[in-house]
């Protein structure tokens, strides 16, 4: 079936949607819609004039055992701690060793009275390597009066993207991520710290279309995560 | 669900409690069974928190994206399960369903919740009720067994004791004329 034609393509993606599409035109649908961009629009455009029929669906409580075995399933070890406090003492320690030179550099340079700069790594992430990237850590340095940031990557010959941009974004310790910017490519990116930096319990990387997310949230993987702590 | 797809387990388990409630009520309308509702919930979550990447928020409200992954799921446990089809009490579909106002999306969070966004969700809401009375009652009625009881064309043919045939083409007909008249009525739905 030519899938890629629009009126065949919208009436497969309604039944599919409604969910009167079954058997093995289910199961080919299912298959092609990851790589195909025009079903997966759809599909969504179909789920916007179908899923507000769902709205009026009484609830039901589910019995609080659900969370637990969806919980045991998911987390094998009893702790829930965010991923950023995660970033633990002895990666933190690790990291610091390496860093202790380059903050006693900068600190010779800097006059005396500003305090140091906060120095902090952020490490690569599994998601990396499914975007394709062979490397993704960065380090940053937040300027001691706190108005600039200095990000780059750890590795400048690898960390790099095609045809995608790499976005910097600060993340509060509850709320959306906000972003920072889009980084530079291939090099040392330089961004003026807005003041909600100060608040945030972590910086992320995610890989973003050119020019930055469309929607003011990360839409790509995150390859890269430090936790600040000021 | 940006938080989600940083992997934040808290933010995940906030989704679970804002959410969980209605999508097991969506679930058991198709699969009635409560011990394998709640077992295709937790199925939903576990894929959810697996898939969170795959999450395309340009595309989809973060609810229809969860509603559709939890009917797809009760469709697949009720075409596993085959053989005893399950039709013995289907609830009563009276022209009052669409009409029914008691949602409880009012209290979920939402990804993008600025006034703007709300009116024109409310108007949107809106628009899928005024188009779903543009319908013939015999569309109607398959859309509402296919839609909220995840019968199949035969399924809804033998229910309607009708033709599959027909059945098919009323189905076609439903989703033609509610998508002309969203795109006229409201055209922000797409």
């Amino acid at each position: 079936m030519d899938y890629g034609r629009r009126t065949l393509a919208d009436r497969l993606a309604a039944e599919y949607v409604l969910g009167t599409l079954r058997g093995p035109a289910r199961r080919r649908f299912e298959r092609l819609l990851p790589a195909h961009r025009a079903l997966q629009e759809a599909v969504a455009r179909w789920e916007g004039r179908l899923g507000r029929l769902a709205e009026p669906v009484a609830p039901a409580e589910p019995t609080p055992e659900l969370w637990w075995r969806i919980e045991a399933r998911l987390f094998p070890s009893p702790s829930v701690v965010p991923w950023w406090r995660r970033v633990t003492a002895w990666q933190t320690a690790t990291f610091a060793s390496a860093v202790v030179g380059l903050v006693f550099g900068v600190l010779l340079l800097r006059e005396p009275a500003v305090p140091p700069p906060i120095i902090v790594v952020l490490a690569e992430q599994p998601n990396a390597a499914q975007a394709g990237l062979r490397a993704a850590g960065f380090v940053a340095s937040l300027a001691g009066d706190g108005k600039q940031l200095v990000i780059r990557p750890l590795d400048q010959a690898q960390t790099r993207l095609v045809n995608r941009a790499f976005e910097l974004w600060a993340v509060p310790p509850s709320g959306a991520p906000r972003s920072l910017g889009v980084l530079a490519e291939g090099g040392t990116t330089t961004l003026i710290t807005p003041a909600f930096l100060r608040d945030a319990a972590a910086l992320a990387v995610s890989v973003e279309p050119p020019g930055g997310s469309p929607t003011g949230v990360p839409t790509g993987p995150v390859v890269a995560v430090g936790a600040l702590r000021s | 669900m940006a938080r989600i797809k940083l992997g934040d387990r808290t933010a995940f388990e906030q989704f679970y409690r804002a959410t969980a409630a209605h999508l097991l009520g969506v679930i058991l309308r198709i699969e009635p069974d409560r011990a394998r509702a709640e077992d295709v919930l937790q199925e939903v979550y576990v894929n959810v928190w697996r898939a969170a990447e795959s999450y395309d928020a340009s595309l989809s409200q973060p609810m229809t994206w969860l509603t559709r992954i939890a009917r797809n799921r009760a469709i697949d446990e009720l075409r596993r399960e085959r053989g005893e089809p399950v039709t013995a009490q289907r609830a009563d579909l009276t022209a009052g369903d669409e009409e029914a106002e008691d949602d409880g999306l009012d209290r979920m969070p939402s990804d993008a919740a600025g006034p703007l966004a709300l009116l024109e969700e409310a108007f949107d809401r809106a628009a899928v009720t005024v188009c779903m009375g543009e319908l013939a009652a015999r569309s109607r009625q398959c859309l509402a067994l296919a839609y909220y009881d995840g019968l199949s064309h035969g399924e809804i043919a033998s229910h309607l004791n009708a033709p599959l045939g027909s059945v098919k083409s009323w189905i076609r007909r439903a989703l033609g004329t509610l998508k002309n008249c969203l795109e006229r009525v409201a055209p922000g739905l797409r």
